[in-house]
């Protein structure tokens, strides 16, 4: 054993060297004995900690913990930075928040709270909240007596609660009680339900604040930028080198002004020191001289003359806030705006001296070597923002509305002369603002927030629903936040650093191409942590703080400066010595496991972050390329007496974010680690998302397929969730037979999508056949169809309410005639009226058999109510495709939120495919069945096996998909041995994913070529094929565009009013549409009969009665039978001719505006 | 007029037979001949199957459709088939069920009223004909009769039920799969092979091994006492050409010759349990010859009609 013990932390090669230098066969039987009977020390495999991981921190957990920490932590932040509303009247009388939490998500109904679950929610339109309790304290009492009181849990709103935070009631719940509450225990949580609908708010994704940028603006010159965010301003200062002198750029400012200006009206009055503060390099005094020189020439050299000289470069019209009179406008706006992150204590404007000397620095350097330009794209500098920090945001606004709001209504109270009650302060809290505030913006997902100048559009969808799949990317979804501009590539391309963070493959195509994102399986998103403790213990380890330095001493040689959150705060000798003794506290856990220790030699830097929407990943650590991970960690991990978390407190992973990624050295697998490494991947499949991961061997494959793939795996068909057949969803898309796909991937198991597939595996046949399969069309086999291949239901949602009106009059459903008119089509209906499940439905049946008040308005006539004639048919007719059985699935009746009566029905068909149905494999190959042909006429091999569907080869070579190919053969080979066969990305090294060799032999022990090509006959002749055709299972993926839901031919239809021509579009039964290059045809050919016909006749003939004199339409006079001009009040010269009716139409709106067109008639 | 005949007289060998397993040599006679007696077989011998479902109650989680689907899928024993109607050209009833001719009627009730789950199958079908019912796969040996409770329909939980009514018809495969009593039809043609001895005595051992064994399947075998290569099994032969492609690599072309012989057959059909899959033969032997009357007989379509109704209108491309 002892020998073993001391070779552990070897390398395998060493090892092996080992047995070939020592040949003397003492030793060799010595080796023998020890060693080969103990198991071959491979690298250790990482693989169990994945699903540990995701056990830990689950596949949304990045909105759930931004949530929870703006839920426990932020919400507090808020209210204790806003805890008082004073009367401005009556300074004395105050109220204030002590204390606020939230609650167990309820519902107020007749004043009693009702426990909410989610699911109650969706099916009855509410809303899933929890109410926001304050414990206030409060000055009651008449004006004389005056008392502090006190209040515990006040509701002064409701805050809807995210599925799964530690507010829900599904926090901590396992399956079965999941099931209990009608929830899918697989689904990730992580939404909203507003008023019924799941709505998701989307990770956003920004520049980093508070941090300096280099960049170059559209003329080329280089600037330094920094974005600043305080909790009390947000501006953005840019420091921009134009014509060699270097200006400030700031919106208060009506011009760019010269940055040594402002330098001095912070009170640098001497060159000198700013110069040092740059640094004595002499390029940078060379670059800083024409600056000075410019300052000098307008005759600044005091604070004074400074200040007076950029007031008067002040904007004009800028309303800037109440400040005292007694500072200078200036002054404010430098200590509030200029830099605003960097705080100003006591009048002390040095820190910000030094920071804007550190962005001129800064700005320097990438002028003198471009090479330290900062890159946007960088992810680094890039934050997402979750759905905590926005509806923190959103609830910051509300809250301090309300406070104004109420502190005027008490103002208002006490204003009047004689107050008759005792007023009281908590009676003026709680109203609906609040609620119907987060309400609103969630459910619209408009967030217009003045206060923090945030105005945009779309940040909450509805959570796509239409397979397990795409609603669980939906949720790792990181879309862009500035505008969609199209012509630079830089932020759609592909970034190094998006390395295990973001998923390469998984990207919309099109216009949104590489702006939206997904997250990668194993990526957190940190969220805000405590900032003191950090830099107290930064100031502990030895960093020199600021205040101590002289600008001279900056930027000694041999010294760092320490950049915390974007905040200089001083530097540090030994920047090595510090970055490593904060890694050793942080894996200690002694400070927070995402706190980021970077150290930029480059800039001579070290950056720590603390900050919110940085993204980072876990990595094994690694001693000299020694993984610290061993094997028996992970036999404890699989034994349950060690979790991930357990693994991140001794120290043996850690999170690294992108910008401390790059001080480490990772290597991909233990095999490959070096004295120099310092972390070793967990596996590297994680470097894909949620939709990418889905797919077998995609690093076979082409890369644009395993995006094209991304894409279409969220419109497969397949389950949705446990709780499928009890949601009312508006459109559902379920498979029959939904299968389990034979070849899996790691992740497939790791999200569950072998338990809610969206598929099923078909034998395939890669062949040409009958010509039907051209352009990626594929035959189908009808037997198989027959069988259940393909079938799928679809669930529509049609609703109806019962009204109720202003004058207390309603809506009623009547009992239906069973006998005489209309009876025909109240066949489906119950006695009650509405259409009971289970019965099939066809189009133009009545599914309600509504009436409404004639009158909805006004005061009724009598008193008695409402007689049967006072009532007008309202029934809601099915309108569905012709000839097809839908069958009522469900009927649900609840109550809204306006308390009308609400009937929901679910409509269901079953369909099987047919000719023009879409399906694709899981390789971003997909094709219409082009045709159906009977099982006898398929091929056959001389085993009895038939293909389900035939594929054209031509599909191969141009797409490349080799992933499918060896799809094919490992599904082949997993039928024949019956196994699950893995194909991860980049799986074979660490073996989920089985090699093609591997394949070939269980092919060939089975009787199968190993090529996975058979010899076939065909079904027709019964003669054998020309060649051997490759052939076996793929998973095949029914996407949801089906030709019933498109198909459309009209006659005659309907017209639109305004033009008289045919509507447009299928819902609208509209017609098809010569249009501009189709009538350029027609005229070339010349069928001038044709268009005539096509674009008149067809289209809006219309007959107008045109006078020959003036050239103007007249009308035609129905009692005298003649065309009348009525501009030359005649009807003597009036012709009679046809015209489009959009023709007379235009005619008619150009005369309108003054304009004449007449018409010059001659005979034909 | 008459022109020369090519009269065969083809010869059937059987090999193998079971209840639902055959396994035949078809000799003397052509591939349009074996792969229509193929397609016949898959296509066209009428078996019974559920056609019309009446749901009274269904509170299951699977839908009426999906129940429906899976009803028409289960094989019902059908050695009536041949002799009924279908029930379009009944003219006794309007296919109701009623008539006998060309329906049978079966029943179904499950209610769950224990905590455990009820498996819903074939055997609780009842059917109005005892001639007519679902497969029992049983008695095939095996397997522990106790265990096998027939085809699983649904499961119900507690409290749920499932009632209906359901008709079964006559059919063939080519309207639907259901109907199709072929599990598998297939042949393959009987290879002819021959090892140039002279050019494997050339062969080491090792060689002779490796040779034999680049086949996928085990044809091939070294007879432990000669040390010589025999064709054990030519029927395990795939026409994979791996050997063929072995020899060449090993430098030796024309060591083995294989042929498919033109003229006979290797049938393999495995029934549903519809039908004995010896009497799946027969049946599509039958069948075949009706056609061939429909065709005979096709000058006079109208006399072809009332003989063979659908039949003769199907072949003239109806």
């Amino acid at each position: 054993m002892g020998f073993k013990q001391e070779n552990v932390d070897e390398p395998i090669k060493e090892r092996q060297e080992e047995f070939s230098t020592h040949p003397s066969p003492v030793k060799k039987s010595d080796i023998d004995k020890q060693n080969l009977a103990a198991p071959v020390k491979s690298a250790v495999d990482k693989f169990q900690l994945v699903p540990e991981f995701l056990k830990v921190r689950g596949l949304v957990k990045q909105h759930l913990d931004s949530f929870n920490y703006f839920v426990n932590t932020g919400i507090k932040k808020i209210v204790r930075a806003n805890d008082r509303i004073v009367s401005s009247i009556d300074p004395s009388i105050y109220l204030r928040f002590t204390d606020v939490r939230i609650g167990q998500p309820s519902v107020m109904v007749d004043g009693i709270g009702e426990e909410l679950t989610p699911h109650m929610c969706r099916l009855s339109d509410m809303t899933y909240a929890a109410p926001i309790l304050v414990n206030i304290e409060y000055i009651t009492g008449s004006n004389v007596q005056k008392t502090i009181e006190q209040k515990n849990d006040v509701v002064i709103g409701r805050m809807p609660i995210m599925l799964r935070s530690c507010h829900c009631v599904l926090h901590g719940k396992d399956e079965a009680e999941l099931a209990r509450l009608g929830e899918c225990p697989l689904d990730p949580g992580g939404y909203f339900v507003i008023k019924g609908t799941e709505k998701v708010l989307l990770i956003q994704e920004q520049l980093s604040k508070n941090r300096i940028i280099i960049d170059t603006d559209k003329k080329g010159r280089i600037n330094a930028s920094v974005v600043s965010s305080t909790e009390a301003w947000k501006s953005k200062t840019v420091i921009i080198m134009d014509k060699e002198k270097i200006y400030l750029h700031l919106n208060q400012f009506s011009s760019m002004i010269p940055v040594m200006a402002v330098m001095k009206a912070m009170g640098m009055e001497s060159d000198q020191e700013v110069v040092q503060m740059v640094g004595r390099d002499p390029r940078f005094s060379a670059l800083l001289l024409p600056s000075i020189e410019e300052c000098a020439s307008y005759g600044i050299y005091t604070q004074q003359q400074a200040l007076e000289y950029l007031e008067r470069k002040l904007k004009k019209s800028t309303y800037f806030g109440a400040f005292s009179e007694k500072e200078n406008r200036v002054t404010t706006i430098l200590r509030d705006v200029f830099i605003a992150n960097v705080p100003v204590r006591q009048h002390n404007f040095r820190p910000k001296c030094l920071y804007a000397a550190v962005m001129i620095r800064r700005m320097m350097e990438a002028i003198l070597n471009k090479d330290a330009m900062d890159d946007k794209d960088y992810v680094g500098n890039k934050r997402l923002e979750l759905s905590g920090q926005l509806v923190s945001l959103l609830f910051e606004d509300l809250f301090k509305t309300m406070i104004t709001e109420v502190s005027k209504t008490i103002d208002a109270i006490l204003a009047k002369p004689s107050r008759s009650s005792r007023f009281d302060f908590s009676q003026s809290l709680g109203r609906d603002s609040i609620t119907v505030g987060l309400e609103r913006t969630l459910s619209t997902g408009n967030f217009d927030i003045k206060r923090f100048r945030l105005h945009r559009k779309g940040m909450t969808q509805v959570l796509a629903r239409l397979s397990f799949i795409a609603t669980l990317g939906h949720m790792t979804k990181v879309s862009p936040q500035f505008e969609k501009s199209r012509k630079v590539s830089g932020p759609r391309a592909l970034q190094p650093s998006q390395w295990g963070m973001l998923c390469p493959c998984d990207t919309p195509e099109g216009e949104a191409c590489g702006l939206v994102k997904n997250l990668a399986l194993m990526t957190h998103v940190t969220t805000d942590e405590e900032e003191s403790p950090l830099i107290s213990l930064c100031y502990c380890l030895g960093v020199e703080d600021l205040e101590l330095l002289s600008g001279e001493e900056l930027h000694t040689p041999n010294s760092f400066l320490i950049i915390f959150n974007g905040l200089i705060l001083g530097k540090h000798r030994k920047p090595q010595h510090f970055a490593s003794a904060m890694r050793k506290l942080r894996r200690a856990g002694k400070i927070g496991e995402f706190v980021s220790i970077f150290v930029n030699e480059k800039q001579r830097c070290v950056y720590i972050a603390s900050d919110g929407g940085r993204v980072c990943r876990p990595l094994v650590i690694a001693d000299k390329g020694i993984s610290r991970i061993k094997e028996h960690h992970m036999k404890e991990l699989l034994d349950g007496v060690r979790t991930f978390d357990d693994f991140l407190r001794d120290g043996l992973i850690e999170y690294l974010d992108v910008n401390e990624e790059n001080n480490a050295l990772i290597a991909l697998y233990e095999g490959e680690a070096t004295s120099e490494t310092t972390h070793i991947e967990i596996e590297p499949f994680t470097i894909l998302g949620v939709c990418a991961g889905l797919i077998p061997f995609p690093h076979h494959n082409q890369s644009p397929r395993n995006t094209y793939q991304c894409a279409m795996g969220k419109q497969a068909m397949g389950n949705i969730a446990y709780n499928q057949l009890c949601r009312m969803d508006t459109l559902l898309y379920l498979l029959v037979y939904p299968q389990r796909p034979l070849l899996t991937t790691k992740t497939i198991e790791l999200v569950g999508y072998d338990k809610l597939g969206a598929g099923q595996n078909a034998t395939v046949a890669v062949m040409s056949y009958s010509g039907y399969d051209i352009e990626d069309a594929i035959v189908m086999n009808k037997s198989s169809l027959d069988r259940g291949f393909g079938r799928c239901i679809v669930m529509k949602k049609l609703s109806a309410t019962n009204q109720k009106y202003d004058n207390s009059t309603q809506d009623r459903i009547i009992r239906p005639q069973r006998v005489g008119y209309d009876s025909e089509r109240m066949q489906i209906l119950d006695d009650d009226g509405i259409a009971s499940p289970g019965e099939i439905i066809r189009p133009n049946d009545i599914y309600i058999n509504k009436e409404s008040p004639i009158i909805t308005k006004g005061p009724l006539k009598s008193s008695m109510g409402l007689s049967d004639s006072d009532y007008k048919p309202s029934r809601q007719t099915f309108k569905g495709p012709e000839g097809e059985t839908s069958v009522v699935d469900r009927v649900a009746l609840c109550s809204d939120r306006n308390s009308n009566m609400s009937i929901k029905f679910i409509i269901r068909h079953t369909r099987r495919p047919e000719v023009g149905d879409k399906f694709s494999s899981r390789h971003g190959q997909k094709g219409v069945c082009g045709t159906i042909i009977q099982q006898e006429d398929f091929p056959f091999s001389e085993r009895g096996i038939c293909p389900d569907l035939i594929m054209n080869p031509h599909g191969f070579p141009s797409r490349m998909t080799v992933g499918k190919m060896i799809e094919l053969l490992g599904g082949k080979a997993g039928v024949s041995n019956g196994r699950f066969h893995y194909g991860s990305a980049f799986g074979e090294p660490s073996g989920h994913a089985d090699r093609v060799e591997a394949i070939s032999e269980t092919l060939v022990k089975h009787g199968f070529s190993y090529n996975g090509k058979d010899f076939i006959y065909s079904g027709i002749t019964g003669c054998p094929l020309q060649a051997y055709i490759f052939m076996g299972p793929i998973y095949y993926q029914k996407l949801k565009h089906m030709v019933l839901d498109k198909m459309h031919a009209r006659g005659s239809g309907p017209r639109v009013m305004l033009t008289r021509q045919p509507t447009e579009g299928r819902a609208r039964n509209g017609g098809l549409r010569v249009g501009e290059m189709e009538r350029d045809c027609l005229i070339a050919y010349g069928a001038s009969m044709l268009i005539f016909e096509r674009l008149m006749i067809s289209s809006d003939p219309f007959e107008v009665q045109v006078c020959r004199v003036c050239g103007l339409l007249g009308y035609y006079n129905h009692k005298l039978k003649t065309g009348i001009c009525s501009t030359c009040k005649n009807g003597d010269n009036i012709s009679t001719m046809k015209l489009p009716y959009a023709c007379k139409l235009l005619i008619q709106e150009l005369q309108s505006m003054n304009i004449v067109p007449r018409l010059k008639l001659t005979e034909a | 007029m008459e022109g020369a005949s090519y009269q065969r007289f083809p010869k059937v060998k059987i090999r193998e037979m079971k209840d639902d397993y055959a396994k035949f040599e078809l000799r003397d006679t052509d591939a349009s001949v074996a792969n229509a007696l193929r397609r016949v077989m898959i296509a066209e011998v009428p078996t019974i199957a559920i056609d019309l479902v009446e749901i009274e109650v269904n509170s299951s989680v699977l839908n009426d459709e999906f129940i429906a689907h899976r009803l028409g899928l289960i094989p019902l024993t059908s050695e009536r088939a041949m002799s009924m109607r279908f029930s379009r050209d009944c003219d006794a009833c309007d296919g109701d069920g009623q008539c006998e001719f060309c329906s049978v009627e079966f029943h179904l009730r499950a209610k769950c009223l224990t905590d455990q789950t009820l498996d819903v199958t074939s055997k609780d079908l009842y059917s109005s004909d005892h001639t007519v019912v679902p497969v029992d796969f049983s008695d095939s040996s095996g397997y522990d009769a106790s265990e096998q409770r027939g085809i699983i329909i649904v499961k119900l939980r507690r409290g749920q039920e499932l009632r209906l009514r359901a008709i079964a018809r006559k059919g063939i495969g080519k309207d639907h799969a259901k109907w199709s009593p072929a599990a598998t039809v297939t042949f393959m043609y009987e290879p002819e092979i021959h090892i140039n001895e002279d050019l494997m005595e050339t062969l080491s051992l090792e060689d002779k091994r490796s040779w034999v064994e680049s086949s996928p399947t085990k044809v091939f075998d070294i007879d432990p006492n000669t040390q010589q290569v025999v064709v054990v099994d030519p029927e395990a032969y795939t026409y994979d050409d791996e050997v063929i492609k072995k020899a060449e690599a090993m430098g030796k072309p024309g060591l083995v010759e294989i042929y498919a012989k033109e003229d006979s057959f290797i049938f393999t059909v495995e029934s549903t349990g519809a039908i004995k899959a010896s009497q799946l033969v027969l049946n599509a032997i039958e069948v075949l010859k009706q056609k061939l009357d429909a065709v005979r007989l096709s000058d006079d379509t109208v006399e072809a009609d009332d003989q063979f109704g659908e039949l003769g209108a199907h072949m003239r491309g109806g």
